[in-house]
């Protein structure tokens, strides 16, 4: 009906831009209309009989002078310019899904084949040249229809259009037509292909197969968790689920290493359709690189159980991270932290206790030197830990440089920083001025007195609830119960707001004074701070039975917290640490010297170890823009987990290293994402200058993709003034201008 | 102690009053419930002036035993040592002491307030086997027993007979000179016997056959001191007559050192 009233179809106008095609000059258009209404108005005043009051000439006024607009408006041409792809002198890459997600029941694959031969295609072939190419892993030609197979494990559509886009760089390539379902297991379409296909003007239309969802389903969506954690810690995966048909129904998570059982949890199947995300935490057990799977049960009728598991691959380390605690006085907290994570092998705390005025002790000192000078006063002894934990100290204790210091330990080692509450601490140790108010994640009171040695009693925030920091118990039920059984706290302190960015984990109940702050984090530069409003948990330890270990498990947590994103000198990380069906890796390394700056003079390599054992070794380069990342690129022959040790040196100073994982899956990817991927083909159409078809829809795609400015194409003009349109809004005005006034008595 | 024994012998009556007294009307209760008892040498000693109240990180903390006799020994040298050693405490380390002592019973949970205890003459304790199992909990909590002023070979028995209950399966080992314990501070490596008063009287040292000091203790799993036996001398005596002229100041101030590296000790393992 648009395309009868405006003469053309939308996607012209869409694509062209409006011209006036007339020699006359639009100045004077726009003056011969204002003198037209101009004329009209006196004509229609000056005539005026007695019905005609109020608005009643103004409204006859106005659409007597729209219609001399729309017709001096004709006389000037309007028209819409296009650009139009020339006859045979373009190519049309058509790209054809050939994974093997087009083979399932509803034969995508033979849709594929009967659209290549409608006469939609043969009109395409009729006016420009046509190069097919059959996609899966890669793009590679197709000679035939018949070819297609729908067997190749996955599908990179990214890949394939950049393979096009490459291998046509010298020729006028009109525009690309997509058949795909749209299930891409690559991650999508990035940024470097996108960039290419525009710079070319290279417009995507893409055919959509498939049904847009299963009638009963569930699929793992998705599966995150740090790609590399401390030995025995709990890890929190978020597991993305999606399902059809099954809503409200109770499935079990599974968390597997091997034939071990990690964790299982109960979980509600969220609407049809809906992304759901839930979290499950699990132990990581001793060091080595763990397959961790996650499963849901197969539900009864589903149509594909094959996407109810996802694997990843986990690095466990169990190197010992070293904790400087600095307290000012001796107290109980200081004992019982010390004596909460001496049994966790992956924490080292490092102690400086002030006894007396002028005397240190020491404690978990490596050697006897450790700290034998005090607090660190070079930025290479204090950087060489991985957290600080200041307790009962004044802040006029530490040197102005070693203030400064304790900034960049944070901000540029990374590390992680914790303030405990205490007479000497906080507020009332002068922690309320740079730069150590910057550091916290709370305004300070700008007070004195704030630490005061009366019952409080702890509990968690929302925020807390889902932390694991706070988490003292796998079952979020039971730690919740936990938290409201713990003794409280033999003291406080007052520590004002929590500031913008910063989360509230725990508060205290305190009688006569409302609920205060307890724990707060934030991230800070490159690393993370924390405040524990108390010095007093050690009563959750001496008033709680011998087997309670509520006490060394928050402990141990709140360390592993400050430590485990601590980064080395060397990091190392993978943008894909799962590969499907392509072993193709990209290795990168961020290198810092022993004061974390970056630097670019290190020699670099990755020691690979395969599956079966095998080793080779990859030197990585320095990158040409940032300073101090180095990269490189491996293939990874066969399926499995791989280990890249990663060691960067200068000279005869070792630098350090670190350890990357990755895991290789062929044949897997194709069993996720089975219905089409609807939002990725229109999102990929449109950033393109394309359009999303059906494949029903398809008879118009010769001459819509012709509106193209890709390949070799000239400016065609298309003239407006006699389409329908135009006629039934002059008739429209003239007709109403003349009823309204047989209406009102004016003729 | 010989000094002692003149003072039981004539007061002990009014000390049996005094006793029932306390339990009937429990004596003057502070804030915090901090409360005086009658002792067997002090029945009013002066609070310090310093005390308004106020809690504080460490408390003297001592324990209130039954005794194998009937009158109460846990109050021996209470609370002037206390207060003594308290007063030290402040002075020579970072440690925020209270001024007065607190003293604990074994038969309530209160003491777990209260990580550091002392117990006096325990040559003369006898606990019941429900105290026995509320001590070793508490020790294995991460508390710490100091024991004191107990000489020769009968009151070690006596004080073993209640001690094997609280740690049947552990042995009593020596302290050798390069422990921690004795360096947390001070470097007490060279130590001396420590007497009691009747040193001011008799000049001796030692009491019944108890010649030679003794540093003994019981380890937890991880080798760390959990109970601290000073056999053989008086720490508590050296504490509360730090303010005498006629008591040896070398002794005072062993003692007082002794304290403060326990002390340390059991704030810092």
């Amino acid at each position: 009906m648009s395309e009868f009233l405006f003469k053309y179809p939308w996607a012209l106008f869409s694509k062209g831009s409006f011209v006036l095609d007339s020699h006359w000059p639009v100045w004077l258009l726009v003056s011969l209309i204002a003198a037209g209404a101009g004329a009209l108005a006196w004509f229609i005043l000056s005539r005026a009989r007695p019905g005609m009051r109020g608005l009643r000439p103004a409204i006859l006024w106005l659409f007597d002078s729209s219609l001399l607009a729309l017709l001096l408006f004709l006389l000037w041409d309007p028209a819409i310019s296009v650009a139009t792809l020339r006859q045979q002198e373009n190519i049309v890459a058509v790209v054809v899904d050939d994974s093997r997600s087009m083979g399932q029941a509803d034969d995508r694959v033979g849709q594929e084949r009967r659209l290549l031969e409608s006469p939609a295609f043969k009109a395409l072939g009729k006016k420009f040249q046509v190069r097919m190419y059959r996609m899966g892993a890669s793009a590679e030609p197709l000679g035939n229809a018949a070819d297609l197979k729908a067997r190749d494990g996955a599908t990179h559509i990214a890949a394939a259009l950049e393979q096009v886009v490459r291998q046509t760089a010298t020729l006028p390539v009109g525009g690309i037509v997509l058949l795909s379902d749209g299930a891409d297991n690559s991650g999508g379409i990035d940024l470097d292909t996108m960039n290419e296909l525009r710079r070319r003007r290279i417009p995507v239309h893409a055919i959509g197969f498939g049904p847009e969802h299963p009638s009963q389903d569930v699929e793992l969506t998705d599966l995150q968790f740090p790609a590399s954690t401390l030995a025995n810690s709990r890890v929190r995966a978020l597991v993305g689920l999606r399902q059809f048909g099954f809503a409200g129904r109770q499935v079990k998570l599974t968390v597997r290493d091997g034939e071990t059982t990690l964790a299982t949890r109960e979980v509600a199947l969220a609407g049809d359709g809906a992304d759901q995300s839930e979290p499950i935490v699990f132990n990581a057990g001793a060091e080595g690189v763990r397959n961790v799977e996650i499963a849901v049960q197969p539900l009864g009728g589903e149509q594909n159980a094959a996407n109810n598991k996802l694997t990843r691959v986990m690095y466990v380390d169990a190197a010992p991270r070293r904790v400087l605690f600095v307290e000012g006085e001796p107290r109980w907290e200081y004992k019982f932290i010390r004596r909460a994570v001496e049994d966790d092998k992956t924490l080292q705390l490092v102690s400086m206790l002030r006894t007396t005025e002028n005397k240190i002790y020491r404690q978990g000192v490596a050697n006897a030197d450790e700290l034998k000078d005090g607090f660190p006063s070079r930025v290479e002894d204090l950087f060489e830990y991985k957290a600080l934990i200041i307790g009962s100290v004044e802040a006029g204790w530490f040197t102005t440089t070693q203030a400064e210091m304790i900034r960049q330990f944070v901000d540029r080692r990374g590390g992680g920083l914790l303030f405990l509450g205490g007479r000497w601490a906080l507020a009332d140790g002068g922690y309320d001025r740079p730069p150590f108010n910057d550091l916290l994640p709370v305004n300070l009171p700008p007070k004195h007195g704030t630490f005061f040695r009366d019952p409080a009693y702890p509990q968690l925030t929302p925020a807390g609830r889902d932390s694991l920091l706070c988490r003292i118990d796998d079952d979020p039920d039971h730690n919740m119960q936990r938290w409201k059984a713990l003794p409280y706290l033999a003291n406080y302190q007052e520590i004002g707001q929590t500031k913008p960015g910063a989360t509230l984990l725990a508060q205290m109940q305190v009688d006569g004074r409302g609920t205060l702050p307890l724990l707060a984090t934030e991230n800070y530069g490159r690393g993370r701070t924390a405040v524990f409003a108390t010095a007093g948990s050690w009563r959750w330890q001496m008033l709680q039975p011998l087997a309670d270990m509520s006490h060394e498990i928050f402990w141990r947590q709140m360390l592993r917290w400050l430590v485990t994103e601590t980064p080395s000198r060397v990091t190392a990380s993978t943008p894909h640490a799962v590969l499907y069906d392509d072993g193709a890796v990209k290795l990168r390394a961020e290198v810092r010297d022993t004061t974390y700056l970056p630097t670019s003079d290190a020699q670099v390599s990755a020691r690979i170890i395969a599956p079966d054992g095998h080793e080779e070794t990859v030197d990585l380069r320095p990158d040409a823009i940032q300073t101090g990342v180095y990269t490189g690129e491996w293939n990874a022959p066969k399926p499995g987990s791989y280990i890249a040790d990663i060691t960067a040196r200068r000279g005869q100073q070792d630098l350090g290293k670190d350890v990357v994982t990755f895991r290789r899956e062929d044949g897997v990817a194709e069993n996720f994402h089975l219905y089409q991927n609807r939002d990725l083909l229109e999102k990929l159409a449109a950033d393109t200058g394309g359009k999303y078809w059906k494949p029903a829809e398809v008879s118009r795609l010769p001459e819509d993709i012709a509106w193209s400015e890709a390949g070799i194409s000239v400016r065609e003009t298309h003239d407006l003034w006699d389409a329908p349109i135009m006629f039934l809004l002059a008739l429209a005005l003239r007709s109403g201008g003349w009823l309204l006034r047989r209406r009102w008595g004016a003729v | 102690m010989h000094f002692r024994g003149v003072v039981f012998a004539v007061p002990a009556a009014l000390v049996l009053v005094s006793s029932l007294l306390a339990v009937q009307r429990p004596g003057q209760v502070y804030p915090d419930h901090f409360q005086v008892y009658p002792g067997v040498e002090y029945t009013n000693f002066p609070l310090p002036p310093e005390w308004r109240g106020q809690n504080a990180e460490w408390t003297f903390a001592r324990i209130m035993y039954p005794a194998v006799v009937w009158y109460p020994r846990w109050t021996m040298d209470y609370p002037r040592s206390d207060r003594h050693l308290s007063a030290a405490i402040s002075r020579l380390t970072r440690i925020d002491a209270r001024p007065v002592e607190q003293p604990v019973s074994l038969d309530t949970d209160a003491f777990r307030n209260f990580p550091w205890v002392y117990a006096v003459e325990v040559g003369y304790w006898n606990l019941t086997d429900a105290e026995c199992a509320r001590l070793r909990d508490h020790l294995l909590h991460g508390g710490f027993l100091m024991v004191d002023d107990f000489h020769g070979t009968r009151e070690w028995e006596i004080f073993m007979q209640s001690m094997s209950r609280v740690f049947p399966d552990r042995p009593v080992v020596e302290i050798p000179d390069d422990d921690p314990i004795f360096h947390t501070v001070y470097d007490l490596d060279h130590r001396y016997q420590v007497p009691g008063a009747q040193f001011m009287e008799t000049g001796k040292t030692y009491e019944h056959d108890g010649y030679e000091p003794e540093w003994r203790g019981i380890r937890d799993d991880k080798g760390r001191i959990m109970v601290a036996m000073c056999h053989n001398m008086d720490l508590g005596d050296s504490w509360e007559h730090a303010d005498n002229p006629q008591y040896p100041e070398k002794f005072s101030a062993l003692g007082m050192r002794i304290g403060v590296d326990y002390l340390v000790y059991a704030m810092t393992h």
